[in-house]
């Protein structure tokens, strides 16, 4: 695997008119076209719906992808679904890389094309480079002791401990009082109910 | 209360605290001090034969103070468990010469003097923490007389006064003359939304409180007068606009306007509050029997003991920070503990209620699925590389590194489950001996390069923590707040992670200007990192003054998730220093940086030869 | 405890006396331009 030739995928994606309406993403595509490893470039309407993402899966298995670099959107939205993406493709999830051209680039240089395209090149440039370097990782898994630890016996504590109780777990209900029902113990009526708090 | 205590899946600790926690999501160890009752709790059928007994009398808290209690008590009839303790700093003890009567008085035998603290050692998968809070106490503050004045009590001791549970079982009477006060004023918003006195943040409960103890008197004594004096009357809640109707309908007075002073009639114990009414700009003394001041909501005093022991941190106002305040207001920052109730914001008795199912629902789809995923982000020791200086277990915001032992040859180890992947000891470790999966220094320093290969002047290198700083980002693109194109983000998942290394050869590569964002201090989601990252900040501007380097070229900002403005006027300020930097300066300091790194290859040399 | 110091910001050049607690960070905030990069300026020992 370490030896491994590089091959790397770019997906250019308009986003409607929200990337494409500021930087030249043609121009994108071919600049990414040019740099070390890359194998693909593929530019998508949206490349997060469905058809996006059948032409990353596509692209994976026809020219053997082993990193793939979507050039959409803030990680923040679509890392998660472009992840699912490339595993369901049988790439290791942690060998995909974003580069933000909506949030960072298009949404916030809307009056300078020219310059919004050249830093949307630097971008791409930039998370291919990481992509190259990146390793697939696997995610580990702990056991979980079946019990909880509720703290504090008041109104939220007391409905807590007790959820967790019906619905069948262990739960220590722990309070620094001498009784339960905190501050509520204390109260008279309730709003909005005007009814009693014990 | 009475399901919490007889459910077959819940032990109820009461009279306990939580002395230590260690472990992480799924695996917590827990110690908790069940303190001794002296009176064996599962024994004890709350028959009250001991308290005719008890010769010591202290005030009742329970009760606000307005009756008394003795030493061996009960807070409340209802409580649970239904057990009797007793108040061992009143208590007079169990020498026949001093006292003991009470041990003498219990037929069931229930009271032990010799009773012991217990240590109880628990294992568990999540913690809800549901804490509570505190009610302001107005002593603080003189201008509504509640230190000098009887007849000025406070919301939560109106709530014992109005209660037929309460010392007067119900009938309503002030403080001075124990007669019903006819004309009662409501003070808002007492320790809440003010710079001067308690908190600047709405306590959420006490205008809809005011309002039900305002019909609540129109239900007992229709003919008592109540004016309530407010800023803004905030009900906002499903069904509450409608009790506020009612209150208003009932011949309830709200005047706007916070009484600038209140005074006491000495002779009738009367108080006299004047108040400017800003609906008409007059300033009026209104007279009263009763004040009552609607006090706020506020952290517990033990707050920080509480988040030491689970490593929590708070947000500004100083109850506990969310995971994210509005997509995961339930979680913590570290993973496996939930909040509920007000011990993460004020708030109502219906709103506690969801907020702890909702902890309850969390906390369920851990233990139900048994067992949880790492994301691959945590950091990795190579213990070939250490040399035992324990930096990384100290700066560990999550206690995550075990500390090592140079002596026994023991090196530090990280609890994959523990790390929250934040990189702030791989940035401390000066053997680079971790490395963090994901965030690699070779992945980092390959993204600077990139940028800096070409048009080198023209850029800005600005790292940024994904919660806050890079967030912060995006909200100025959502925004399509406006800025120059000179800037290039790179994103790492905390501020801790910029190790002084990629700083240092983003200048070697030629970079005029590097900017380090993150969290605000009080919104780090690695709990205390940033502070890690301001000190390394202050390290490197000297190291750069040391070297000739102006230190004006490393900016450091501290940005929020929510300040899209403040970045786009961060970004719009750095453009204009980056003009400034010449090329012959960049030059300058890339020759510097060369030297200085040709020095320190020599000087290991030198070392590797002399070792 | 806390001692004052003198701080310098590296955004605006505004040179100021804060409150400082030696080993305790603490975030700073220029009172000028509000800015973040403020700097602990330490006194020259020599004189």
């Amino acid at each position: 695997m370490e030896d491994e030739k590089l091959r790397i995928g770019v997906f250019v994606c308009d986003c409607g008119l929200n990337i494409a309406g500021t930087v030249d993403c043609e121009a994108v595509a071919k600049f990414a076209e040019t740099l070390d490893d890359v194998e693909a470039v593929v530019r998508n309407k949206y490349t997060c719906a469905d058809p996006g993402q059948n032409e990353i899966k596509k692209a994976i298995a026809e020219h053997k992808l082993n990193r793939v670099v979507v050039a959409s959107c803030t990680p923040k939205i679509h890392e998660p679904t472009f992840r699912q993406c490339v595993a369901d493709a049988g790439l290791n999830p942690y060998l995909f890389e974003m580069a933000n051209l909506r949030e960072q680039c298009s949404w916030v240089h809307q009056d300078e094309k020219e310059k919004a395209t050249e830093k949307a090149k630097d971008l791409v440039k930039s998370a291919v480079a990481r992509s190259r370097v990146l390793e697939p990782q696997i995610e580990s898994e702990v056991a979980v002791t079946k019990a909880a630890l509720v703290i504090g016996g008041g109104m939220a504590g007391i409905q807590a401990a007790l959820d967790l109780a019906d619905a069948g777990h262990k739960v220590y209900l722990v309070e620094k009082e001498p009784s339960i029902g905190g501050i509520m113990a204390a109260l008279d009526k309730t709003y909005p109910t005007m009814d009693c708090s014990i | 209360m009475m399901d919490a205590g007889r459910h077959q899946n819940l032990t109820l600790l009461a009279y306990s605290e939580v002395e230590h926690v260690t472990g992480y999501i799924g695996n917590f160890n827990v110690k908790i001090r069940k303190k001794a009752r002296y009176v064996n709790e599962d024994e004890c059928t709350a028959c009250a034969d001991c308290v005719e007994s008890c010769p010591v009398s202290v005030p009742d808290e329970y009760q606000q103070g307005f009756s008394s209690r003795k030493a061996i008590y009960i807070q409340l009839p209802q409580a649970v468990p239904s057990a009797y303790l007793i108040d061992m700093d009143n208590c007079l003890g169990n020498n026949p010469i001093a006292c003991g009567k009470c041990k003498d008085a219990c037929e069931k035998e229930c009271i032990d003097f010799d009773m012991q603290d217990e240590i109880i050692d628990i294992e568990v998968g999540a913690i809800i923490v549901a804490a509570g809070m505190d009610v302001y106490d107005p002593s603080e503050m003189d201008e509504f007389g509640y230190r000098s004045y009887e007849n000025v009590i406070t919301s939560m001791e109106f709530e014992r006064l109005i209660c037929a549970g309460g010392p007067t079982e119900g009938h309503f009477v002030r403080p001075t003359d124990y007669k019903l006060p006819k004309r009662i004023s409501f003070i808002q918003c007492v320790g809440s939304r003010s710079s001067k006195n308690g908190n600047k943040y709405c306590s959420n409960i006490c205008c809809m409180n005011t309002i039900k103890d305002t019909l609540l008197l129109k239900d007992h004594y229709p003919d008592v007068q109540s004016k309530v004096f407010y800023i803004d009357i905030r009900a906002f809640g499903k069904g509450f606009e409608d009790l506020f109707m009612r209150s208003k309908e009932s011949g309830v007075q709200y005047i706007r306007g916070i009484p600038g002073d209140v005074w006491e009639d000495p002779k009738t114990k009367n108080l006299l509050l004047s108040v400017e009414d800003t609906t008409i700009g007059k300033v009026q003394v209104h007279e009263s029997d009763l004040v009552v001041l609607s006090v706020g909501v506020e952290p517990r005093k033990d707050m920080k003991k509480l988040q030491h022991l689970l490593t929590l941190s708070n947000s500004v106002d100083g109850f506990l920070l969310e995971s994210h305040p509005k997509l995961k207001p339930v979680d913590a920052p570290t993973r496996g503990i939930f909040y509920a109730g007000c011990v993460e914001s004020p708030k109502d008795i219906k709103d506690s209620v969801t907020q702890a199912s909702a902890a309850a629902a969390r906390a369920s789809i851990i233990l139900n699925a048994g067992k949880v995923e790492i994301e691959a982000i945590t950091a990795i020791i190579d213990t070939d590389k250490c040399n035992y200086c324990g930096v990384c277990a100290r700066v560990c915001p999550y206690n995550a590194i075990t500390a090592p032992d140079r002596k026994s040859g023991v090196y530090p180890t990280i609890i994959q489950a523990a790390c929250a992947g934040c990189g702030t000891c791989a940035s401390e470790c000066v053997q680079d001996a971790i490395t963090m999966r994901h965030f690699k220094d070779d992945q980092i320093i390959a993204q600077v390069d990139a940028i800096l290969e070409e048009n080198n002047m023209d850029k800005i290198v600005a790292f940024a923590c994904n919660w806050c700083s890079y967030a912060g980002g995006d909200l100025a693109g959502t925004s399509r707040l406006q800025y120059p194109t000179n800037v290039r983000l790179i994103r790492t998942m905390c501020s801790g992670r910029v190790d002084e290394k990629f700083i240092i050869h983003a200048f070697k590569k030629g970079a005029p200007l590097v900017l380090l964002s993150g969290c605000h201090f009080a919104d780090c989601h690695y709990i205390s990192a940033v502070t890690w990252t301001q000190r390394r900040v202050e390290r490197l501007w000297n190291k750069l003054e040391r070297l000739g380097i102006r230190p004006e070229r490393l900016q450091l900002e501290w940005i929020s998730a929510a300040e899209g403005q403040k970045f786009a006027k961060v970004m719009r300020e750095l453009e204009e220093m980056r003009k400034k930097v010449t090329d012959k300066e960049v030059k300058e300091t890339m020759e510097i940086l060369a030297k200085d790194e040709e020095k320190a290859k020599a000087k290991k040399a030198k070392q590797a030869a002399a070792g | 405890m806390a001692e004052k110091a003198k701080f310098k910001c590296l955004r605006c050049g505004h040179e100021y006396e804060d409150k400082y607690t030696p080993k305790v960070p603490q975030e700073r905030t220029c009172p000028k331009c509000l800015s973040n990069s403020v700097r602990r300026i330490e006194e020259k020992r020599k004189a």
